[in-house]
């Protein structure tokens, strides 16, 4: 079911719960909740991708509407209502992520209700309309902090990155117009459920800036992918050779702590190590044998005609000793020995110790060591 | 330099008219209040210097709601002189006034401001003495949009016009006014909170759509980027082929050529563009003395080299965004079958097929010369409803003729070998049409 589909079946639910709920209470605030509640559905759906950082979901902004006009019971009613219908919505396939998702999306709307509150009473008696302002803006950074949190502990890994940076700004200045539109502050009325339809106008602008920034990222991340198979296809290396390799040299770069544009760069250069093999001629024609080397050459003079992938070229090339490369040379070798079977890794670790005829990083092979006998998966892709 | 002159003074009299109205107005008063006019004008020289490297449909959309914010916030205290003036910061452009550009500036700020002019008056005429209902907000920013972008759209036709004798397409303006109507709303909004709130809520108004800006244009940036990677990397294994070197990259023109002659959106066209780039990577696989040999393959050999559409497929389909058409690197598949009905049969494939036969004819290969471009034409014709699709084939004639480009024998950039025979069957460009120069009768390569 696409994205679209899915937003389209809680519009229409939404609608008809709305509609129910105006007959059963005419002129109450549930009508105005249940359509809230549908929001956070769809805003759940909907998710800023920035990269280096877990997905945010639109639904925090609407949260922050929901903090100023609800009781406690009516809040935890609407938001708990919300996120189990989010859940059979949620387009992850896995139900483990899917509970994981629900709960730390609960978590940090619980966080904003009660921060709101407790920022509320602290400043009671300053300026109505600042105290309104800040206390908003404590909410959504609370809800921004315990998502990060939760996916710090989920994850194992922490993200920062200027770009999610942004996208929690978008989110709270969001959220906070429309708490402002729907409600008014400094005794001006607001305009109840048309302030938080307005103002998700330039927060979707923004979802489909990301979106598209996203889309355009896994579209890159494949070409390279794809391209990393031409040598096997060609019958040049064994299959799935460069993606176990590409994915060793992720988990080894994040075991060593480089930074996450050093660790593109290690993975592209991984995936495409064997490219340059393509560009050679059969050695029934020059006469003689290829030489590793020469491969890794031919494919660092490619890559470094890209200005893009220049960095990857450089790792690739036998001319350099950077960390990056001393990596890749122990993934690939360590995969030559291994062909991707666990249970030859010690033995291949043994033999790159006492490494005959190349000496390889001790660091480098250390870290391996760690990264083969963690039981944990450290997620391989950046 | 006749054309320039006309631009230059279209360009002051709209500068003297603007100027004109701008003191009448002063003169009849009420003079606007200072500070709002300052405020939204730093927010349209803010949206105007990030969004200038965007389309121009996400920045007629942040003019749209700024312009709709300035008629309201100025409504009743200075309702036609105040959206006048901040409409002229429109125009401060920083790479302009970098490069004293001072024409595109006069003009810029000139048509912003006659714009925001235009949208006060319908607005005027329009409203009702109680603004504070969303419902009449909705209503009302429709026509003050439109007015703006009418104004916006008239002057700049007419200035391009003037400079390149060109017209501007007229199609893309329902689709421009539709997407900024909701910015429009939102900036009718923003105005009246302006007016409950004065200028506090302002930051928290831009933030958003900054980031929704930067985003994009960051996207733009990487995008171009990793194209021109992709790019790179395609030519540079593409060279162990000297024959055929250059050859996608060209594909990749000619594929653009016809997309855009037959009026595909640039989405689709990027894709096309992307897939006619990567339609030959399976020759990768293809060992280079198969790929150079001169004269026949053994049937072994032949089969080695077939095997290549099977791996370009293979490749395109694990690229989402190219899978639905994948197909473009068969020939089976860009084969031309007249049936009555073709919709929803993507025609990327026929594309990229008879941009790869002109290529190919066109391009001195192993096995023979480069033929002129009016033998490649007429071959494409004489081909055209039975082998080739007949609306790709006329687009790309059509398209190069208009250009005025010239290609095949005696136009290549680089030709590889100057000994290569008059004509012969080849091996490696597969898919290639030969006109064999004994009996003239032409015959698809390798089959």
């Amino acid at each position: 079911m696409t994205i679209a589909r899915r937003l389209f079946i809680v519009f229409v639910m939404g609608a008809i719960a709305a509609g129910v709920a105006e007959l059963v209470d005419p002129g109450g605030t549930s009508t105005a909740l249940v359509i809230l509640g549908a929001a956070i559905v769809a805003g759940e759906l909907l998710v800023l991708r920035p990269a280096e950082r877990a997905p945010l979901p639109l639904s925090y902004a609407v949260v922050l509407v929901l903090v100023r006009i609800t009781s406690p019971a009516e809040f935890m009613v609407t938001v708990f209502a919300a996120e189990m219908v989010a859940y059979l919505f949620r387009p992850e396939r896995s139900e483990w992520d899917r509970v994981w998702l629900t709960a730390i999306r609960l978590g940090a709307a619980i966080a904003a209700y009660f921060v709101y509150d407790a920022a509320f009473d602290v400043m009671r008696g300053l300026d109505s309309r600042a105290v309104v302002l800040t206390a908003l803006a404590a909410a959504g950074v609370a809800e921004i902090l315990v998502d990060e949190l939760l996916q710090v502990v989920r994850a194992r890994r922490l993200y920062l990155s200027t770009q999610g940076r942004s996208a929690d700004l978008a989110l709270i200045t969001s959220g906070m117009l429309m708490s402002v539109g729907y409600k008014g502050i400094g005794g001006q009325e607001g305009i109840g459920l048309w302030g938080p339809l307005l103002f998700s106008i330039p927060l979707l602008a923004a979802w489909y800036s990301f979106e598209r920034l996203a889309s355009i990222r896994r579209t890159y991340e494949q070409t390279i992918a794809a391209l990393s198979v031409v040598p096997e296809l060609a019958g040049l290396v064994r299959p799935g050779h460069a993606q176990r390799v590409a994915d060793l040299a992720v988990s080894l770069g994040h075991e060593l702590h480089m930074s996450h544009r050093d660790v593109e760069y290690l993975q592209a250069a991984a995936l495409l190590h064997h490219l340059g093999h393509l560009c050679l001629d059969d050695p029934e024609v020059r006469g003689r044998a290829i030489e590793p080397s020469e491969v890794t050459d031919k494919g660092a003079e490619i890559l470094r005609q890209t200005e893009y992938l220049r960095p990857a070229g450089d790792l690739l090339a036998s001319d350099t000793a950077s960390v990056g490369s001393q990596i890749l040379r122990v993934a690939s070798a360590f995969d030559e020995l291994t062909a991707g079977d666990p249970a030859f890794n010690d033995a291949a670790i043994e033999a790159l110790y006492s490494g005959p005829g190349y000496v390889y990083d001790p660091r480098v092979l250390d870290a391996l060591e760690r990264v083969c006998s963690s039981d944990a998966k450290v997620p391989a892709r950046v | 330099m006749q054309r320039f002159d006309r631009v230059t003074v279209f360009c002051l009299l709209l500068g003297v008219a603007v100027f004109g109205i701008a003191a009448g107005l002063f003169a009849l008063g009420p003079i606007p209040d200072f500070v709002p006019v300052l405020v939204l004008g730093a927010m349209f020289v803010v949206a105007e210097n990030q969004l200038a490297d965007i389309r121009s449909d996400i920045g007629a959309s942040a003019s749209a709601m700024l312009s709709t914010a300035a008629v309201v916030v100025f409504w009743k205290q200075s309702p036609l002189l105040g959206p006048l003036l901040v409409g002229l910061f429109g125009g401060l452009y920083w790479p302009h006034i970098v490069a004293r550009d001072w024409r595109k500036i006069l003009f810029n700020s000139a048509n912003f401001a006659l714009a925001t002019l235009a949208a006060a008056l319908v607005f005027g005429v329009l409203a009702p003495a109680n603004l504070s209902t969303p419902l009449v907000l909705l209503l009302l920013a429709l026509p003050t949009g439109v007015a703006a972008l009418t104004v916006d759209l008239a002057l700049f036709s007419i200035v391009v016009r003037l400079a390149t004798g060109e017209s501007l397409p007229l199609r893309t303006v329902g689709a421009t006014i539709l997407q900024s109507y909701p910015f429009s709303v939102l900036g009718a909004y923003l105005g009246l909170l302006y007016l409950d709130y004065g200028a506090v809520l302002v930051p928290l108004f831009v933030v958003p759509i900054l980031v929704a800006r930067q985003t994009f244009s960051s996207y733009l940036a990487l995008k171009e980027s990793q194209e021109a990677a992709v790019r790179t990397l395609i030519g540079a294994l593409e060279a162990k082929d000297p024959y055929t070197a250059g050859h996608a990259e060209r594909v990749a023109g000619y594929a653009q050529y016809i997309g855009e002659e037959l009026g595909m959106p640039p989405s689709r066209l990027e894709r096309l563009r992307f897939a006619a780039l990567m339609h030959d990577v399976g020759k990768l696989v293809v060992p280079n003395h198969l790929l150079n040999k001169k004269g026949k393959l053994t049937a072994e050999e032949f089969a080695a080299v077939r095997l290549h559409e099977e791996v370009s497929v293979e490749i395109l389909t694990r690229i989402d965004f190219l899978a639905p058409v994948a197909p473009s690197a068969t020939s089976e598949a860009a084969e031309f079958a007249p049936v009555a009905d073709d919709r929803g049969q993507p025609i990327e494939p026929h594309i990229v097929a008879v941009a790869d036969a002109f290529d190919a004819m066109t391009s001195t290969r192993s096995y023979r010369k480069a033929l002129p471009q009016q033998t490649a034409f007429n071959e494409l014709r004489k081909n055209s409803g039975k082998q080739f699709h007949p609306r790709v084939v006329d687009a790309l004639i059509i398209a190069i003729e208009q250009r005025n480009e010239q290609h095949g024998a005696g136009h290549e950039d680089v030709v590889h070998h100057a000994d290569a025979p008059e004509a012969g069957t080849g091996s490696a460009g597969l898919g290639d049409l030969l006109v064999d120069a004994e009996n003239g009768s032409e015959q698809k390569a390798g089959r």
